[in-house]
């Protein structure tokens, strides 16, 4: 009896140990990955709506994308930030990707990128608390979402 | 649950290069299939680098990147450095390759003064 008992509660156990969750990394929040409007992903992800446009920052991406299930975009920074943002406008969820840097990386990245439709990409570096920004147009021509 | 990630570390004056695939299907779960049902979500939505076990960046992705996530990035680093990236999917999906940065296998073409007569054309 004491063994089958036992042996009960150790299935009982282990079976949560199992269901515990893997450890997270970066905090996946969900609160900046929902389907909103720009202005909104903003405030969801920043908490301002006013950021400066910047030179600092630029922005790799083909002007004219042929698949809009695979655009390579690439983007650097030769600020020294600790943050990096990439949105797109007229996506469902408009953060595609938000990295925060420590040590020795460098501000660039580079990604492929679905598109639903022809839009605006804004990349958005935070230094010392600011956030500095810088936008270009990608043109979809054909449809591959 | 994989860890078929392809990752490549190459160094260059000072800088290493690096380059990840993560062979997943990363649905947004806004698409739909030939059926009209929404197919759902499942995709990369974050990761960490390591470079000798100190934290590099730590990366949180949406459902807008494209099937086999293909990441790339830079940091200032020497040949020989120990560099391990983890990725997690929304379903708990743990996805961890290690490497060590080589060094670029890439060749300049040197330069060759020819013997050939540079003719100017503008007399």
């Amino acid at each position: 009896m004491k063994r089958r008992q036992f042996l009960a509660v150790s299935t009982i156990f282990s079976t949560f140990l199992l269901i515990k969750p893997v450890k997270l990394l970066a905090e996946w929040s969900a609160k900046n990955f929902q389907q909103c409007s720009i202005d909104q992903a903003f405030m969801n992800a920043l908490g301002t709506r006013e950021i400066v446009t910047s030179d600092t920052i630029t922005i790799r991406v083909p002007s004219v994308a042929t698949d809009s299930s695979t655009v390579p975009v690439e983007v650097y920074s030769s600020l020294k930030g600790d943050q990096l943002y990439l949105f797109v406008e007229k996506n469902f969820v408009p953060l595609v990707f938000k990295c925060s840097l420590q040590g020795n990386a460098i501000p660039w990245f580079s990604l492929n990128i679905k598109m639903k439709e022809s839009s605006a990409l804004y990349a958005v570096v935070r230094e010392g608390g600011k956030f500095f920004m810088a936008s270009v147009h990608v043109e979809i021509s054909s449809q591959a979402c | 649950m994989s860890s078929s990630i392809r990752i490549l570390a190459s160094e260059e004056n000072g800088i290493v290069s690096v380059k990840v695939i993560i062979p997943h299907p990363n649905e947004s779960g806004t698409r739909k299939n030939e059926q009209g049902f929404v197919v759902p979500a499942y995709f990369v939505r974050e990761g960490s680098v390591t470079i000798n076990g100190d934290s590099l960046f730590v990366i949180e992705l949406g459902p807008s990147v494209s099937k086999d996530p293909f990441l790339q990035f830079r940091f200032t680093g020497k040949k020989g450095d120990v560099l391990k990236v983890v990725f997690l999917d929304n379903h708990g999906g743990l996805f961890e390759a290690e490497t060590i940065v080589q060094q670029s296998q890439r060749e300049f073409p040197k330069f060759q003064p020819s013997n050939s007569v540079c003719l100017n054309y503008y007399n």
